[in-house]
Formats: structure tokens, C-alpha cells, sequence
């Protein structure tokens, strides 16, 4: 392909990206070093790293970050350890694969303030799980602090352990035959195969399914908003949430894009190393 | 791995999948039994399993009128929503070509939604589900014609201008989208574009475009560029052999990229919260208004809007499901 012609397919996309990407990071870098509120939005007053030292010296952000970290901590290895045994289990059965699977991938596909919303109503007085509790442990649910988080991690697993599963159910398909089969011939039972030639056969898939998680807990938000806004005795906020409450409830833009360019930095420092490894590997095939 | 034979184990993994698939599904067939309850059941201390069904919650989710006058209505949709399904799954018996046919059932559809209001008052709700589906089409349709023409130019322009391209998506698709709505909000505030299906169709369209190079790229990279290099050789132009050979070749993947950006465009809730405030809001942010209630009301009221939001979704992903599969799975075999 020529020069001009590759120009031409990539055009529209890279003006796109360019336009509504880098140019609003460009300005989201610009008004964090202003004041701006809704009252204000013609006039921000430059204010210099003010923004960052609020931002640095404010328990909230500190907090939400560090139930953030919690959350990414807890909800990553669940959903990739549930996701391999649940792929490893669906492996050994042929009948009733596509129904097992059709049904797994429902939370995966409910609008996610949607799913929230009927996950909380199951926990929530008179829902039926908040009723199974009471009847097995004789304990009556409340939605405290406590409860709000691991609602939220537990919400998260049930949405995210499907994609885990299906993407490692077709990873297993892929594992080699001869292998196992010299395994077996060597006496190795079923769990020193999964352990020393199946595992490793996946290592990548849980470099993938981990990042895309660590990527998509980092940025939780919607879940946040349906089972936090309005419940003001629960501290839950995630990093993200805390950027939107700094933004809408509170109005100050300034400090948000603040927040906003804190968490881009972030992100970065976990995500270098893997956009060099992916730069690389392109660039040997290309 | 081998299969067991033993019918113990076999037994446990049927249980434990089916325990699993009920977990998975429990919520929503719960929701939907609260959607047809009255408040007075759906509130109650304990569940109850036993109660009389109304429609009255989807009657004021919908309706700026009196119920009565919904029912004849809902019984012509309820019969053309059969219609069109039985239509859909018979696609290939019809003695025209099948992509007609779903041409035909979306055009149905689309007529019959525009039209309903004609006759009867209907509230705040069908304005954010039209809201939604201009900004989902808008989405689908422009980042898949950008997505499919930027990744077939990368699947076949291959050095170190394309890879960093590339790179630079993949870190895009990293970032958190607050970074990119604020900006967009304070230009959309400026601009006077806020609250309108442009800057949202816009801004979940850039949010979504580094994904939709990378995975159309994969699906260009399996053609063999035999087939467009043959075309050329008949004399054929680049854009001619794209237009004409590559895309038709390309249907699974255009569906299973679309079927991706379908998801994130029709489920999204964070972009449209904040640069929406009454016209272009979308269902998600309609349903928000019900989160945070004690209003028993509520329950009820964002349980049929719950089940609204899901099921033409749900009907889309029955239809398309092997592609949704195979799209999650061939992250799997590409890394």
C-alpha cells in the first residue's frame, strides 16, 4: 500500500482521535492549573499546581483511592480465578455447553446501571437474597459502609467472571494435544497437567484478562453512582466517583481535571511496560 | 483436557454450572416478576412469590395518559413484536435474500415506535429510549465506517508509522473516560453543543475508536491480501477492491465489532450523565432518577424499566450471539 493511500483509510479515524482525544487531554491538562466553576466557566483564573496540593491534601481523594486499589485487588484475582475453574468445568461437559454459556453472558450484557440496580434490590429489605440471609443466619442486611463495598466487589465479579470464562474456555481448546497426551503417558495425573501444561499455555490470556480488569476496575463509576448517590451515611466513593461528585456536586472543574491528569499519570505507570512489550512485538511483525 | 467419565464428577460440574447459571440469571427473572407487581407486593418484608400481575408499571413508565387506552396498543405491539422475532428466525425461508428480510424487520420496527405517539400520549420515557437509539445508531454507523477504513489502511500499511499509531490507540482505550468528559463538557458548555446527540454520539465514538481499529484490524489482517492484490490486477482501484471485495468478505467481523460498540454506546451512562441534561438523555440516565428513592414507587417503576432497557438488547444478542462469542474469544486465541 502506498504512502498517500494509507493516509487516506486512516484519515477520518486519526482526525477523530486526534480531535476528540488528544486535544481534550491537552485541555484537561490546561484547566487543572485553573480556577473554573460552573459560575465561572469564561473566565478561569490560572492558579498555578493549587489545584494538585488541594487535591494532594484532600482525605477524600486519598481514601477513594486507596478502596479503589482494595477493589482492584480483590475483584481482578476473583474474576480470573472463578472465570478459570468455571472454563476448566465447562471443558469436561459437551451437552448443554451454549445454554450454560447463553446464560453466563447476561450480566455481562445488562446496561450496568441496569445490572446495579436489580443487584441491589436482591440485597435491598424484602429482596430475595436479603430474605435468604435472614432465614439461613437470622441476620438482617443493612446497607452500611461495610455492606456498600463488598456489594460493589461482589457486583463486579458476577458482571466481569463471565468474559474471564470465555475467554479461557477458548484458550483451552487450544491447548496442545500431544502434550497432554505425553503427560499422561508419563503418569502425570489431571492436576499436575493442568499445572504444568495448561497454566502456562494461558500465561498470556491472564496477562490479557488482567490488564482489560485492572483498566476497567480503575475506571468503575456506574456501579458507584447507582449503589452510593443518595446514601449519604456510606463511604464507598471510587477514584472515579470522587472525580465526578469534585466536577457535578461540587463545581470545581479546576480541581476535577486535576484529579483527571492524576489519575491519566496513574494509569501510565502500570501501563508502560505493556505498550513498549506491545510497541515491540508489532514492530517485529510488521 | 481429557473428560472425565466418571458420572459422580459429571454430576458435580452440572450442578455447580447450573447453580452458576441460576446466579447469573436469578436477578433479572427476579426483576421481572417485580415489574409486574404492585408496589404494595414488591415492598413487602418478605418475598413474595404469590401475588395478582398488573401492567400499571409499565403503564405509567411509558404513558402520559389514562391505562386503558395503552391496552388495546399493547396488545398490536406485543403481537408485531412477535411477529417480527418469528420473522427474524425464519429470515432464511423467505424467497428473497435474508439481509433484506432484516432490513425489512428493523425498518418495522422503527415505523412502529415512530408512530405510537400518534395515538397515544407517552411520558418522559420514549423520549430517552428515541434518544437512545439516535445516538446508538449514530455511534454504529460512524465508528464503523471510520474503524473498518483506518483498520483495513493498518492491517495492510505495516511499519513503524502504523505501529505506533497502534500504540497510541492502545493507551487511549486505557485511560479513564473522565479525563475526556470534562474538556468535552466545558467545550460543549462553550460551543452550545452540551445536551445535544451530536457531542454525545461524538465523544462515544472517540471513546470507542481505539478498540474498533484494533479488533477490525485482526479480523483484515485473517483475509489473504491475494484477494484485493487479484481485484487490482483486473484494474480495479484500491478504495474500488475495498469497497467491493474486501467489505463483503468482512460481514462477521463489521457484526461482531458493531455488536461491541452496540454495547458500550446503548450502556453507557457516565458520558451521558454529564454532557446530557433533559433532550438527549439516554435510558440509563433516565433509569438513574430511581436509584437513590425510599419512594416505594420506585421499586416497581425502575424494575419495568429495567426490563425495557434489557430486552431489546437481549433480543439482539440472541439473534447475534456466536459473534458476541466469538469476538470475546478471539481475544483469546490473538492475545
Amino acid at each position: 500500500m502506498k504512502r498517500s493511500t494509507f493516509f487516506a483509510f486512516i484519515g477520518p479515524s486519526v482526525l477523530v482521535m486526534t480531535a476528540l482525544m488528544i486535544v481534550p487531554l491537552i485541555s484537561s491538562l490546561f484547566l487543572s492549573f485553573h480556577y473554573i466553576t460552573f459560575r465561572s466557566l469564561d473566565e478561569p483564573v490560572w492558579v498555578g499546581f493549587r489545584n494538585y496540593v488541594e487535591v494532594m491534601q484532600d482525605a477524600e481523594f486519598w481514601d477513594s483511592l486507596i478502596f479503589t486499589l482494595i477493589f482492584i485487588a480483590v475483584t481482578v484475582p476473583a474474576r480470573i480465578f472463578l472465570g478459570l475453574v468455571l472454563a476448566l468445568l465447562l471443558d469436561q461437559i459437551v451437552r448443554f455447553r451454549g445454554v450454560f454459556i447463553a446464560g453466563a453472558l447476561l450480566p455481562f450484557v445488562l446496561t450496568p446501571v441496569v445490572g446495579t440496580l436489580i443487584f441491589r434490590d436482591m440485597f435491598d429489605r424484602g429482596g430475595l437474597y436479603w430474605w435468604g440471609i435472614q432465614q439461613l443466619f437470622d441476620y438482617r442486611m443493612f446497607f452500611d459502609t461495610a455492606t456498600v463495598r463488598s456489594l460493589l466487589i461482589f457486583h463486579t465479579i458476577w458482571v466481569a467472571t463471565p468474559f474471564a470464562m470465555i475467554v479461557l474456555f477458548a484458550g483451552l481448546q487450544t491447548v496442545p494435544q500431544e502434550a497432554l497426551e505425553a503427560a499422561r503417558v508419563d503418569g502425570a495425573n489431571w492436576l499436575r497437567q493442568l499445572w504444568h501444561i495448561v497454566l502456562p499455555h494461558l500465561r498470556s490470556l491472564f496477562i490479557f484478562i488482567g490488564l482489560i480488569s485492572v483498566m476497567d476496575s480503575y475506571r468503575v463509576f456506574d456501579s458507584v453512582f447507582v449503589l452510593v448517590q443518595g446514601n449519604s451515611n456510606v463511604d464507598a466513593e471510587t477514584i472515579m466517583y470522587y472525580n465526578f461528585q469534585v466536577a457535578l456536586s461540587f463545581g470545581r472543574l479546576g480541581k476535577a481535571n486535576a484529579i483527571s491528569v492524576l489519575t491519566v499519570i496513574g494509569i501510565f505507570i502500570v501501563l508502560v511496560p505493556f505498550l513498549l512489550l506491545t510497541y515491540r512485538e508489532q514492530l517485529r511483525d510488521a | 483436557m481429557q473428560r472425565t467419565k466418571n458420572p459422580i464428577a459429571l454430576g458435580v460440574i452440572y450442578a455447580v454450572l447450573a447453580i452458576f447459571m441460576i446466579y447469573s440469571i436469578l436477578p433479572f427473572a427476579w426483576t421481572i416478576s417485580s415489574s409486574i407487581k404492585k408496589p404494595k407486593d414488591a415492598n413487602a418484608r418478605t418475598p413474595q412469590f404469590i401475588f395478582e400481575p398488573t401492567g400499571d408499571n409499565y403503564a405509567e413508565l411509558w404513558l402520559d395518559d389514562d391505562p386503558s387506552a395503552f391496552i388495546p396498543a399493547s396488545f398490536g405491539i406485543a403481537a408485531m413484536m412477535l411477529l417480527v422475532v418469528g420473522a427474524g428466525f425464519n429470515a432464511k425461508r423467505f424467497p428473497v435474500p435474508g439481509s433484506w428480510v432484516y432490513i425489512g424487520i428493523v425498518l418495522a420496527i422503527v415505523l412502529t415506535v415512530l408512530t405510537i405517539p400518534r395515538f397515544v400520549n407517552m411520558a418522559d420515557f420514549y423520549d430517552f429510549l428515541i434518544n437512545s437509539v439516535i445516538v446508538t445508531v449514530g455511534v454504529l454507523a460512524v465508528s464503523l465506517t471510520f474503524g473498518a477504513l483506518a483498520g483495513y489502511g493498518l492491517s495492510r500499511y505495516r511499519n513503524i508509522l502504523s505501529v505506533m499509531i497502534l500504540v497510541v490507540a492502545l493507551a487511549f482505550r486505557a485511560l479513564p473516560s473522565m479525563a475526556f468528559v470534562l474538556p468535552f463538557y466545558y467545550l460543549g458548555q462553550w460551543s452550545g453543543l452540551y445536551d445535544t446527540h451530536i457531542l454525545l454520539i461524538l465523544a462515544l465514538v472517540a471513546i470507542n475508536q481505539p478498540f474498533t481499529i484494533w479488533m477490525l484490524r485482526s479480523f483484515f489482517m485473517d483475509i489473504p491480501t491475494a484477494i484485493e492484490e487479484a481485484a487490482m490486477i483486473d484494474g480495479a482501484s484500491r478504495a474500488e477492491a475495498f469497497f467491493r471485495v474486501i467489505v463483503p468478505i468482512m460481514w462477521p467481523g463489521i457484526i461482531t465489532t458493531g455488536l461491541f460498540t452496540l454495547l458500550l454506546a446503548y450502556n453507557d451512562f457516565l458520558l451521558a450523565r454529564i454532557l446530557t441534561q433533559t433532550e438527549a438523555s439516554t435510558m440509563p440516565v433516565g433509569i438513574s432518577q430511581w436509584t437513590g428513592g425510599e419512594d416505594p414507587g420506585h421499586v416497581t417503576l425502575a424494575a419495568a424499566a429495567s426490563v425495557s432497557v434489557t430486552l431489546p438488547m437481549l433480543v439482539i444478542i440472541i439473534f447475534f450471539q456466536k459473534y458476541l462469542i466469538r469476538g470475546l474469544a478471539s481475544g483469546a486465541v490473538k492475545g
